[in-house]
């Protein structure tokens, strides 16, 4: 499903004191099978615009589409069945038990068998490498077990398109990597994935895509390599030392991720290293 | 960034009734309250709600803040006037049709209770709408100093107070914040029955009650870590000046009081 915003706009509480603009007129688009990294500071409306993904938050202003159809107007539950939001910290939202009982409260609610739902629960944690976590207690896992407990949660649903909000936030770098590797298994088995992180190494890794928000308002939006080096101070520190070295050898390119950034190093050598 | 205001929280606007010393409010607001036990004239009534309604007007805090403060309440109010009306049976009967009779005695008491009620609930909500919560926690600490003699925890009693109004809306905001959460897994709060309603709280009350908790020890540590030892020595940053505007306020106050009961 490809969902479109356009000059999408939101206000927290309307009309009082207290009244904040969030989203100052955003337009993105979310193609389908893609992986869309989402970028920018905090207080810059990120975590707002996720909401909208699925209707969680409704525009104030500007629309949204899902596949050419205004959103607004349709089933919310059945949207947000097809569009799996992960919130920031999603492991404060355990409340089972179990940890097989909390992944399999999103499928009952889609009223599927019992049979189907336990069918999802297997599914979802094993995506995760959470398979033998299913019996234990939510509360007595560690932190980075419960987070991919939490994401499993969602990913029970099926959606086509999951939205993750600072997955990795407070994660040790193993357990970060391992959530990069399920951005690339969602990938590859057709799910569209909109991701927001503050760590743009991780973006540089896994996105198809970068958005960059600033102050509610879209920055700059497009392939990594446009996105970073058109504007070097958004972009990760080995974008940036590419980008030093391209400066004084015109062939070195443009790479954004580790692995195309090292063999561009390996070529400049000589093929030495 | 979601914020979350709830109905009877402070309001900041700049006004009269926010300039007041928090406790000639206090004070007020506790002499109308008790005064209005012993108004018992619609003459009475008259003088305290035209004077609530003009402390509304002062307060400069939208009406609909206070319309939303009275709606839970509705229902009370409806409930103890139809009450009154329908099984008071003093003085003469008004109209009885079968075994309903309603007479003036229920008419006038229940007309009196839902105006006592109405008032009650506005001025309390005049009361925290004016006063930040933290001022609200200082001036009932300094009322209630002189029991520090009988060795009554004042500055206790005033801080969990602070604490508890200042959570209010954190905690609101966390329980909005799992509600999306869950919804976004499927979550359904509104329809079913009671029963299924009630269930359907679960999933937000467990991780709620978890989140409180945490919070607590984490409020705890960060304020020893800044040496909170309890409420022996301390200072206050603001310190609460009464001055004459607030005598004036309270001296109007209790000339309102005595004109409503005395009526």
């Amino acid at each position: 499903m490809r969902i479109e915003l356009r000059d999408v706009r939101h206000v927290y509480s309307p009309g009082t004191p207290f009244a904040v603009e969030a989203l100052k007129g955003v337009s993105l688009t979310v193609e389908p099978g893609e992986v869309l990294g989402v970028i920018g500071g905090t207080g810059s409306g990120k975590s707002t615009l996720v909401q909208h993904l699925n209707l969680l938050l409704l525009p104030t202003g500007g629309e949204v589409l899902v596949d050419g159809a205004d959103a607004v107007s349709m089933d919310r539950t059945a949207l947000r069945r097809r569009v799996g939001l992960v919130f920031q910290a999603p492991e404060q939202g355990l409340f089972a038990p179990t940890v097989e009982e909390d992944v399999a409260f999103a499928p009952q609610r889609l009223g599927l068998n019992e049979e189907e739902v336990r069918g999802r629960v297997r599914e979802a944690l094993g995506l995760l490498g959470a398979g033998h976590l299913a019996g234990r207690s939510p509360f007595a896992l560690s932190g980075g077990e419960r987070r991919r407990v939490a994401i499993a949660g969602v990913l029970a649903m099926g959606p086509e398109v999951l939205v993750l909000d600072e997955p990795t936030a407070g994660l040790d770098p193993t357990a970060r990597g391992d959530l990069m590797g399920l951005v690339g298994r969602l990938k590859a088995s057709g799910v569209t994935v909109v991701f927001v992180s503050h760590d743009l190494d991780e973006v540089a890794e896994a996105a198809d895509r970068v958005c960059a928000l600033e102050g509610g308002t879209v920055r700059s939006v497009g392939a990594p390599d446009e996105v970073f080096y058109d504007d070097l101070s958004l972009a990760p520190a080995t974008v940036r030392v590419a980008a030093a070295v391209g400066e004084r050898r015109p062939g070195f390119g443009r790479p954004v991720r580790y692995g195309e950034t090292l063999a561009a190093l390996r070529s400049l050598m000589g093929g030495a290293a | 960034m979601t914020a979350v205001r709830g109905v009877g929280q402070f309001y900041p606007v700049a006004s009269p009734l926010h300039a007041l010393d928090p406790r000639a409010k206090v004070v007020a607001t506790a002499l109308l309250v008790v005064g209005l036990f012993f108004v018992d004239s619609a003459a009475g009534f008259v003088v305290a709600g035209s004077a609530t309604a003009l402390l509304v007007g002062a307060s400069r805090v939208p009406l609909r803040a206070f319309l939303g403060l009275l709606r839970p309440v509705a229902f009370i109010v409806a409930l103890t006037f139809f009450f009154q009306v329908f099984f008071l049976r003093e003085g003469p009967t008004l109209f009885g049709w079968g075994f309903v009779e309603v007479h003036e005695g229920g008419l006038e008491m229940g007309l009196l209770l839902a105006a006592r009620l109405l008032i009650l609930v506005t001025t309390a909500g005049l009361l925290t709408a004016t006063t930040a919560p933290v001022a609200l926690a200082d001036g009932i600490e300094d009322l209630l100093s002189p029991l520090k003699r009988l060795r009554f925890p004042a500055h206790e009693v005033a801080m969990m107070m602070t604490i508890a109004l200042r959570f209010i809306p954190t905690l609101g905001e966390e329980a909005q914040k799992i509600s999306r959460a869950q919804a976004a897994r499927g979550a359904d709060f509104t329809s079913g029955g009671l029963l299924a309603r009630a269930r359907a709280l679960v999933p937000i009350l467990v991780p709620l009650t978890i989140g409180a908790f945490r919070r607590a020890d984490e409020l705890a540590e960060a304020m020893e870590s800044r040496g909170y030892r309890g409420g022996h020595g301390r200072v206050r940053y603001r310190e609460l000046r009464f001055r004459a505007r607030d005598a004036l306020a309270l001296l109007l106050t209790i000339l309102v009081v005595l004109a409503a009961v005395l009526l």
